[in-house]
């Protein structure tokens, strides 16, 4: 019976120490952590994107309420008054879910570019979204109205060759931007006068 | 046997090294060592976990039940496993990407776990901080050498700090069969007749 | 329906646990000098992978997530897994001791075989839902069985065989498995 309450004494011991150095350590580490993980896994797309931006728009960054999701917008401020928006949306490609990032110009009223920030598709084929700037580059200028859509279904944008699902998933992704963005129109514009400088 | 406090340390480094002379903790070293890097890295976080495991464990080994023992040593190692992985994130976050699963996978590593049972549980806390140095220490050196082998012939450069450099040239023909799954089981196989060769008494 | 079976082909033969992702190798070449220790071994992973992947994916989705606790999930699975293993080892000797004398050595190895904690961390990470999840567990363990099987296999001819004495055992054991998962590459680009 002694051993067995020792037993148990020691179990939870060790077990609340072990949750109670844990937490400490993930209290101290939290920010840090969401800030890497935005600078390595979103931040080139968005750095692509707004590159004249003359401040970080991983620090300028504030969210918004759509729907019951909760979306995290960066903000690129150029010639001193903010510019743009990007935030992010996702599109079903070959190898489940695309990322994208999509950067709204909001002084002129077009797209200024999107950048893949997570995927699972093929290597060479339809990763070239995310390694292949060419392919990107034909959304920049892109009026706001959309539908984006690939040559073959009617649209603009020339697919990889050989991964037209990618492509049509980047495309979808772009018009659940647009349609986001029109839905948030007025509360973004609100939100990014606070970045007047 | 009694064995100096020097060669406490040393026996990780070539006769117990893991994991050719004690073939244990496998799953890492043919996953992880594409590159250098990703060896090294893999190599210190092991280390940490393992150093530290041995000094909390022998430290407790005079309160810990038997019976339960195990269970103990997995609380143990499995919170230094959440350390390592919650600092890895929030400073070396693209390494952490890289070695993705088998950092939190390093709390299932056999030779963590047998350190604990097969040493630390009966050695005081100086003993067990040189085993866990020492076969730490021998790991990370066998997961470099292996992760540079591979490396070398299978693209032709040597990545470290994030710089590739180029060792045979431009005009070196990768044996990408190397950096791939099946280049690791090979690559291995041979490192060890090779080490079986050179140690054979 | 058509989803899920891609899945599993794409985790028993493209995704070969053992062959491709490299989880479970200390068993691998541990149990796979005999036939018959290794059918054991992999009825004993089937059986636990299953349940493991099942119960670390209910833990994950209904405690660690509802409480913001994800931080902790490396401690919580592998005592979840670890109690597991104690709990079916335990019931099969009272219950069902022809399956305990078939299994029972192999049960307490499975704790630190990585290729359990392996697939219900990549469950989690791939973010399956829990038929994905259940199917998933259920085809790496298949996988899994199927190489250490074959493996084994093999094993026993090279038994037979001259090998040179610094290949002996282990390194020429690995230099077969480097063959058959280049067999295994084979299946790549097949889903």
């Amino acid at each position: 019976m002694r051993d067995m309450i020792k037993m148990l004494l020691v179990l939870t011991i060790l077990a609340t120490l072990s949750g109670w150095v844990l937490a400490a350590i993930r209290d101290n580490t939290k920010d840090r952590i969401e800030n890497q993980v935005l600078e390595f896994v979103k931040g080139p797309a968005i750095r692509s994107i707004l590159e004249e931006a003359t401040n970080d728009p991983i620090v300028d960054r504030f969210q918004l309420k759509d729907g019951d999701m909760e979306r995290t917008f960066f903000v690129g401020v150029m010639d001193g008054a903010p510019r743009a928006v990007t935030f992010e949306t996702s599109g079903k490609g070959y190898g489940g879910d695309v990322g994208l990032m999509v950067g709204i110009d909001v002084t002129d009223n077009q797209i200024m570019g999107v950048g893949v920030t997570t995927h699972g598709e093929t290597p060479g084929m339809g990763a070239k979204a995310k390694t292949d700037p060419s392919f990107v580059a034909q959304f920049r200028e892109l009026p706001l109205k959309g539908p984006v859509k690939v040559t073959g279904d009617g649209g603009s944008i020339n697919a990889i060759s050989g991964a037209t699902i990618t492509s049509r998933a980047v495309c979808s992704a772009t018009n659940d931007a647009l349609q986001i963005y029109e839905k948030l129109k007025p509360q973004l514009t609100e939100k990014l006068k606070e970045f007047n400088k | 046997m009694a064995r100096s406090i020097v060669q406490e340390f040393t026996k990780g480094l070539w006769d117990e090294v893991p994991p050719f002379r004690l073939v244990l903790g496998l799953c890492p070293v043919l996953a992880v060592t594409k590159s250098v890097e990703n060896g090294i890295g893999m190599g210190v976080a092991t280390t940490f976990v393992l150093v530290c495991s041995n000094v909390l464990v022998s430290m407790l080994r005079k309160v810990i039940p038997a019976k339960v023992r195990i269970a103990c040593f997995i609380i143990i190692i499995a919170t230094f496993v959440t350390v390592v992985e919650l600092v890895m994130q929030a400073f070396a976050y693209p390494l952490f990407l890289k070695l993705g699963i088998f950092i939190p996978l390093i709390v299932v590593n056999c030779i963590v776990l047998g350190r604990s049972e097969a040493f630390a549980s009966k050695n005081g806390m100086f003993r067990s901080l040189l085993d866990g140095l020492g076969i730490g220490i021998g790991f990370t050196l066998s997961l470099s050498a292996l992760a540079a082998v591979r490396e070398l012939l299978g693209t032709g450069d040597l990545t470290i700090w994030e710089k590739p450099i180029q060792v045979f040239g431009p005009s070196y023909q990768p044996f990408s069969f190397m950096v791939e799954a099946p280049g690791a089981f090979v690559a291995l196989g041979l490192m060890l007749c090779l080490m079986n060769l050179v140690g054979k008494k | 329906m058509g989803d899920l079976i891609v899945l599993a082909i794409s985790c028993i033969l493209i995704n070969n646990i053992l062959l491709a992702q490299f989880l479970g190798n200390c068993p691998f070449l541990g149990t796979s000098k005999k036939m018959e220790t290794a059918v054991g071994m992999a009825m004993a992973v089937v059986f636990v992978l299953v349940m493991a992947g099942v119960i670390t994916w209910v833990t994950n989705t209904y405690f660690l997530q509802k409480l913001g606790l994800e931080y902790l999930r490396t401690v919580a699975f592998i005592l979840v897994i670890a109690s597991l293993v104690q709990f079916v080892e335990m019931f099969l000797k009272k219950s069902i001791p022809a399956l305990y004398a078939g299994l029972g050595i192999f049960l307490p190895l499975i704790t630190t075989n990585c290729a359990v904690m392996g697939v219900c961390l990549i469950n989690i990470n791939e973010e399956y839902n829990f038929l994905q999840a259940l199917v998933a567990s259920f085809s790496y363990a298949v996988g899994f069985g199927l190489a250490l099987i074959l493996f084994a296999g093999v094993r026993e001819r090279i038994l037979l065989a001259r090998v040179p004495r610094p290949l002996q055992d282990t390194a020429i054991a690995l230099v077969t498995a480097g063959i058959l998962s280049l067999t295994f590459m084979a299946f790549k680009g097949m889903v």
